[in-house]
């Protein structure tokens, strides 16, 4: 007698929350379209188990100020872009970019120290520039970040923009210039579920809607603890899935951040031979960080190089096919 | 299904004994429960008990092993969905094909490649498992001649490719007793595959073209046919309906033990891609999801090396607390004057006193001591960050040579072993520096002076 | 029904009596018995603010229907009686309402002499083999005629007048034997002791005189933080007394840890030693002088302590106590004679302490252990110990497991600014006020506030959380715009008593440090406890009784104990609390020596887990940092508790909390 093979289906309770970036005009923005991302009501890309409504998207990343430090590698790929936002951001456009990551790192005390009616100028400016939906990105020193999102989130009123990074230490004003101004939040916790959950409540217990929460469980890259963001955000996923609502945020990785601060990205010289052709290690060390975490549950990739961006995006296209 | 430690506990003679080693039945029943232990080594077990206890100890995922001698690679016998819940405990083989209708030099080139293709990480050599042959000139001498040729290049495990039995028994044998992969028993095939598997004990590599009914019922008739070693090709016709298929057999064997899908998988990204890089991307996406031998179509040190880096992290222990290298570790580019902290080498801590240090701004050194991946109180608590401990790592570690002055900032919360710190480190000065590290900028800041 | 006199009501109104002021009052169907009454000028306590949290609102419904919402403050009992919680009662049609008038309620019961309560906690034949042995003589002085020497004659006396064949002697009782024969002409008590079922006797004392109608011993809880004696009459098995103290050793440090590290450096060990030695000897001074008890006369003591407080009371090394693979000297350390340890009662006096496990979980646990007879029950049973360290054991007849983890000393009151040990002047309960943030507490003794105790700590915790004055994650949320929150020098701190109010004139507050030291040993418990359950692949739903032992004080306020997540979500009738089992072991095994054996079954049968071994500690630990708990599911009460009060804050300021 023939053995015969069920589906093995995995009934859940709950499913990712969608959240929406970016504001059209109908809606009080000035967007040319928004993006929605989480709604999956089951793991990554199992279409034969749940409804994946909206595919995993890309955001790349730009900066207010020419990144000197960045890899030759990335570098060269931009080109003269870099030393201009709005140049930059007009080509992330070009390649395809789902959503503009600004990274204020000019307000910086080491890059700068721009002042926030600075920042407010940028931002302004970048939202004129590009009518995709934008990450903003404080420049990580906590007082600095507080300073300046507060006053990009007032000029971005309406633009429904997402605003990081808010961690447990540091949240309540970025939460409450969100919710005066409409805006999504990114909760960060440093690889940890409990932490990240903990932080997604704070949050949440501040009246800031699910539904304008983005979690950053943080990236570790590729040989730099990739492993434990796989294992953190699959527990997140099955959380989420299981019906808990407090991590049930879609979840944005910083691939690039960390991806090129990886020594393979970084360093030419004195390396093993075996580690292979230096302009193209960067860009697979890029690749293979974002597509591994793609599997565990990311849906937002921040991004850093043109090419990587079209790798990820013909994973994506395969994946959700 | 695996045994908890009381189930096992209550088909243990309860007596405390100790002769097993451990100090109770129930520690010893832990034990096997988290196989740390041998049943052999507590000799009151009834042979009742003994019966009960190898049947549920029975992989649900049969491991298979792969080549012969000490190159040989095993995989299956994994227990959980997801790393986290446990471990992935056997890592895949990865290996590349050559194809028979490839000139010699060019095979002997990729076989010396990947033979020779070693890099170390975090102080582990890891390297390429094996060869698979394709017989692409479907032409049963030039097959086993090209097998011969690999053979006689390398003793890394081979995976024979062939639909064609004649083929393949010309293949393995010359192969010899290397117990290469048979690639593949199909419903056509499969009685003579099988036979094949048996005479030269060689595993079998099962693919059916019907999806996983049509695989279960195949593999199903070959164990009937005695053969028992067998590994699946579970793929389909796109990268997400081979991922799915990935998921769904490890879901039968774990979730439902369903014995005719219970072994390891094999796949070739190759077929899913278009070009070289797409093929590292569905590499590692196999790599990730469950896959046991992964066949690459291409070797190219520079789309290797990261695969290998990432079966490495997905393969780790998670059991294990998450820990950073001890070392002296750089903030801004830090002087002969600049201050110098020690904290522990677990790396939430550590994430979070480098994160402060590089919010301060101030160029920072920061030595990590080895505490075996506990925080600075627990590490404390347990002996493995003491005064001897620290006074260890400072001097191992050179750092003296690298500042001017002799001043050492310990943890807040370890302030009362200053004292041990100074009688361990003559010449030093040891500073407390603050408990909590949201306040180490401050202190950078305003507190810290070299003398 | 609607007699209730006065006039004619209008339809849907319902006319509440108050008693006894007799106001009345005419309000809707459907009012909150708490508004009727304070429309009426009746004043109703409502610590809480009106939550249902405090359960002081209680008022009798003498007459008449109202609709109660469910309290955990009310028994049915209570409910049957007519007792209501005017916050959370309706009216729905006339009643009569007995409220208590307030300075009544503001009468805080007598505390209750805390020997009197003791009682034997388990069962055991104490009578059938003494281990102290009596015994009057009247011996014939020596003659010329009879010269027989003074030890050869008080045995002859021994076996004639008692029947006590084999005694064996000890130097310094014949070094006493020649004045204690004559000071009363040859009226002698003597005192023997009794190893086990062995027939041979050891004569500990000789006394002048009848001193045969008492005999004592003294059982003794050595605590990490506060050491405890019972006075115990060996003749009734009563405890007589009781006295504590904090353990002496503490100015050598807060911790095992640091005691060890302490003993390490000089005559530390010594010193140690002699400090806690010295904690004892004034215990027994107290209690000898207040229960005129002669201390000589004391003639056994059992003590009970972790493993390094039984290994520095007895000096021995406790250096491998603390490193890898932690092994004690012993577990089970021999009966030594208390002047070998400077104990100041009868020099010969034996001194048993418990055995332990290993280094982590020592005799104090065994004492629990056999206590709380769990090691009897069929029932799945969690006994958490909650103390310097906390120390769990789950399980049942069949089997035992047991972990400590490293909890600190915040819950015995030590580690944090105003705590205190639970004596007369502590806060033991507290009360926050939700929509005003204003605490009403509870003191011991009826006495002006000095500090907090343990249990004072747990119930300001939850009170603080679930009040609102700090967030899940133990932060004081500055903006609440009472004065009561403050930034002070160890940062933010909310004041629980004003200086005017308290013995000392000082502000007792707490500081968001004190509350992370309270977060941090709740959640090493808790998550303690989940490992040890999940390692046996078990869930906490499968523990059918839960025993708490330690440092709280007189009790443990289970409800809030479960709002903070030191204890799991659970049935409050799943919960006991044993008070402090320790010592109640060390008095059990003084009055019975045949629980001495079961003691050392109990020590071989517990399996230790190594919490630090795995990473599932780590995992519980951090989603235990939180309040209640990371998983909130795992806590439906307190997530039904801050729905309610959410919704009830939004009803009353018709805004939202945030
Ligand atoms: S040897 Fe067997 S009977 Fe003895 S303690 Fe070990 S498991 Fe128990």
């Amino acid at each position: 007698m023939p053995v015969t093979v069920q589906t093995p289906v995995e009934k859940w309770n709950g499913a990712v929350r969608e959240v929406t970036l970016g504001a059209t005009k109908a809606d009080g923005g000035t967007r040319g379209r928004t993006v929605t991302v989480g709604g999956s009501a089951t793991l990554p890309f199992l279409h034969f188990e749940g409804a994946i409504p909206n595919r995993p998207v890309i955001a790349i990343q730009v900066q207010d100020i020419d990144p000197l430090d960045w890899s030759p590698t990335l570098r060269s790929a931009w080109g003269d872009v870099t030393k201009d936002v709005l140049k930059w951001a007009a080509k992330a456009v070009d390649l395809g970019a789902d959503i503009i990551a600004l990274n204020l790192r000019s307000a910086h005390p080491d890059s700068g120290n721009r002042g926030p009616e600075e920042i407010a100028e940028t931002v302004k400016s970048v939202l004129g520039a590009v009518d995709l939906p934008l990450i903003i990105y404080g420049p990580g020193v906590p007082e600095k970040d507080n300073e300046v999102l507060v006053r990009a989130a007032e000029v971005a009123a309406g633009e429904r923009v997402a605003i990081g990074l808010c961690e447990q230490n540091n949240y309540r004003t970025i939460v409450a210039a969100c919710l005066a101004n409409g805006h999504v939040a990114i909760a960060r916790a440093p690889i940890d579920v409990n932490i990240q959950k903990q932080i997604n409540i704070l949050m949440s217990d501040m009246g800031l809607p699910l539904d304008r929460i983005l979690m950053d469980p943080t990236t570790g890259a590729l040989g730099y603890g990739l492993e434990y963001s796989f294992s953190v955000m699959e527990r997140l996923r099955l959380s989420a899935l299981q019906g808990d609502g407090m991590t049930q945020m879609p979840t944005i990785c910083t691939i690039g951040d960390e991806a090129w601060r990886a020594k393979e990205a970084k360093v030419s010289q004195g390396v093993p031979e075996v580690w292979g052709d230096f302009a193209k290690r960067g860009v697979v060390w890029e690749t293979i960080t974002a597509t591994t975490l793609l599997n565990a549950g990311a849906d937002i990739l921040v991004l850093r190089h043109p090419q990587a961006v079209e790798n990820v995006r013909k994973a994506i296209d395969q994946l959700i096919a | 299904m695996a045994l908890s430690g009381l189930e096992i506990y209550k088909l243990l003679p309860k007596t405390n004994c100790k002769e097993c080693g451990q100090p109770t039945c129930l520690a010893f029943a832990m034990k096997l429960a988290a196989k740390g232990a041998e049943l052999s080594a507590c000799p009151h077990v009834s042979e009742e008990s003994k019966a009960a206890l190898e049947s549920a100890g029975a992989p649900p995922i049969r491991l298979v092993a792969i080549g012969s001698g000490d190159q040989k690679f095993e995989v299956g016998n994994e227990t959980v969905m997801y790393r986290h819940e446990k471990t992935f405990y056997h890592q895949p083989g990865i290996l590349v094909r050559v194809k028979d209708t490839q000139a010699a030099d060019a095979v002997v080139v990729t076989v010396q490649q990947v033979q020779n293709y070693s890099v170390e990480r975090v102080g582990i050599n890891i390297t390429l498992n094996g060869i698979a042959v394709e017989n692409a000139s479907g032409n049963a001498q030039t097959f086993a001649k090209c097998v011969e040729l690999v053979r006689s290049k390398t003793d890394m495990p081979l995976v024979l490719m062939s639909q064609d039995p004649a083929a393949m028994e010309a293949a393995l044998a010359a192969a010899g007793d290397s117990q290469p992969l048979i690639y593949s028993a199909t419903a056509e095939n499969w009685e003579a595959m099988a036979g094949l598997a048996k005479k030269f004990k060689a595993p079998l590599a099962v693919y059916a073209a019907d999806g996983l009914g049509g695989l279960a019922n195949l593999t199903d008739q070959i164990t009937k046919a005695g053969v028992a070693d067998l590994v699946l090709d579970p793929s389909a016709a796109n990268v997400n309906s081979t991922l799915a298929s990935l998921v769904q057999v490890r879901r039968h064997a774990l979730r439902k033990n369903f014995r005719p899908l219970g072994y390891p998988v094999i796949t070739f990204p190759s077929r899913l891609a278009s070009t070289t890089e797409e093929e590292t991307v569905i590499a590692a996406q196999h790599i990730a999801r469950y896959s046991g031998v992964v066949v690459l179509d291409n070797f190219d040190p520079t789309l290797i090396y990261p695969l290998l880096t990432l079966r490495q992290n997905i393969y780790t222990d998670p059991q294990k607390p998450i820990q950073v290298k001890p070392d002296i570790y750089t903030f801004g580019d830090p002087g002969d004057k600049s201050p110098l902290l020690i904290t522990t080498n677990f790396s939430l801590t550590y994430f979070t006193v480098a994160g402060e240090i590089e919010a301060s701004g101030i160029p920072t050194w920061l030595l990590i001591a080895d505490s075996e991946g506990m925080s600075v109180l627990t590490a404390w608590a347990a002996g493995k960050f003491d005064a001897e401990k620290i006074a260890k790592t400072v001097k191992t570690s050179g750092i003296a040579d690298k500042i001017g002055h002799r001043k050492l900032v310990l943890p807040g919360f370890v302030a009362g072993m200053s004292g041990e710190v100074e009688e361990e480190l003559p010449g030093w000065k040891i500073a407390v520096g603050p408990r909590e590290a949201v306040d180490i900028s401050p202190y950078l800041k305003g507190v810290w002076s070299p003398d | 029904m609607s007699d209730l006199g006065v006039k004619a009501k209008r339809d849907g109104q319902c006319i509440i009596v108050f008693k006894p002021s007799g106001k009345i009052i005419e309000v809707e169907q459907g009012t909150l018995l708490l508004d009727a009454a304070r429309r009426a000028g009746v004043e109703v306590i409502t610590p809480c603010g009106g939550f249902g949290r405090c359960g002081r609102c209680k008022v009798q419904v003498e007459m008449g229907e109202v609709a109660r919402r469910q309290s955990a403050h009310l028994t049915q009992a209570e409910i049957d009686k007519g007792s209501a919680l005017a916050c959370m009662t309706v009216v729905k049609g006339d009643a009569i309402v007995y409220v208590e008038p307030k300075e009544k309620v503001k009468l805080a019961p007598p505390l209750e002499t805390a020997a009197e309560k003791i009682a034997l906690p388990i069962a055991c034949e104490w009578q059938r083999n003494p281990r102290i042995r009596k015994y009057y003589l009247e011996v014939e002085p020596p003659t010329l005629a009879d010269a027989t020497n003074d030890l050869d004659r008080l045995r002859r006396e021994l076996k004639l007048q008692h029947g006590v064949e084999k005694v064996s002697v000890s130097l310094p009782v014949v070094k006493n034997l020649a004045t204690a024969l004559r000071q009363d002409g040859w009226k002698v008590t003597t005192a023997l002791e009794y190893d086990g079922d062995d027939q041979q006797a050891r004569l500990i004392g000789v006394l002048s005189g009848d001193r045969s109608s008492t005999s004592w011993g003294v059982a003794v809880d050595i605590g990490t933080t506060t050491v405890v004696v019972y006075l115990v009459d060996l003749l009734t098995s009563k405890v007589v007394d009781a006295a504590t103290a904090y353990n002496g050793q503490i100015n050598a440090g807060d911790d095992v840890i640091s005691r060890i590290i302490y003993s390490q450096r000089g005559d530390g060990l010594a010193q140690l030693q002699g400090m806690v030695v010295k904690t004892i000897n004034d215990l027994l001074i107290e209690l000898g002088g207040r229960n005129r008890v002669k201390l000589p006369e004391i003639n056994e003591m059992v003590v009970a302590g972790n493993t390094t407080m039984t290994h520095l009371f007895l000096g021995i090394n406790a250096k491998y106590i603390r490193e890898e693979p932690y092994v004690p000297v012993t577990t089970h350390p021999p009966v030594v004679r208390a002047a070998e340890l400077g104990v100041r009662i009868n020099h010969e006096a034996g001194v048993y302490a418990f055995p332990s496990v290993g280094s982590y979980v020592g005799g104090d646990i065994v004492a629990g252990v056999l206590s709380s007879a769990m090691f009897q029950t069929d029932k799945l049973t969690l006994f958490i110990d909650v103390g310097t360290n906390g120390e769990i054991v789950l399980g049942s007849a069949d089997w035992l497991m047991t972990c400590a983890c490293s909890a600190g000393p915040a819950f015995e009151g030590a580690g944090v600014r105003d705590g205190m040990r639970a004596i007369p002047g502590a806060i033991e309960e507290i009360w926050i006020n939700t929509e005003s943030f204003e605490p009403t507490y509870r003191v011991m003794g009826n006495l002006p506030p000095q500090g907090i105790c343990g249990s004072g700590l747990l119930s300001a915790l939850a009170e603080l959380f679930v009040s609102g004055v700090i967030d899940k994650g133990g932060r004081i949320r500055r903006e609440l715009g009472t004065p009561r929150v403050r930034v002070g020098e160890h940062g933010a701190e909310y004041v629980v008593a004003w200086a005017s109010e308290t013995q000392d004139e000082h502000d007792i507050v707490l500081t968001e440090a004190d509350i992370n030291n309270l977060i941090r040993a709740k959640a090493a418990i808790y998550a303690g406890f989940s490992v040890l359950v999940n390692s046996v692949g078990l869930t906490m739903a499968d523990v059918e009784q839960i025993y708490i032992a330690g440092g709280f004080g007189r009790h443990i306020n289970i409800e809030k104990a479960i709002q903070i997540g030191l204890l799991p979500d659970m049935p409050w009738d799943r919960f006991k609390y044993l008070g402090n089992t320790s010592a109640l072991g060390a008095y059990t095994a003084l009055v019975c020596q045949d629980m001495r054996s079961v003691a050392d079954e109990i020590a071989a049968k517990m399996t230790y887990l190594e919490l630090s071994a795995d990473n599932s500690f780590m995992n519980e630990y951090t989603s235990a940092l939180f309040l209640p708990h990371t998983d909130m599911t795992a806590f439906p009460t307190v997530a039904d508790l801050l729905e309610n009060t959410r919704e009830k804050l939004v009803l009353t300021r018709g805004s939202s909390v945030v």
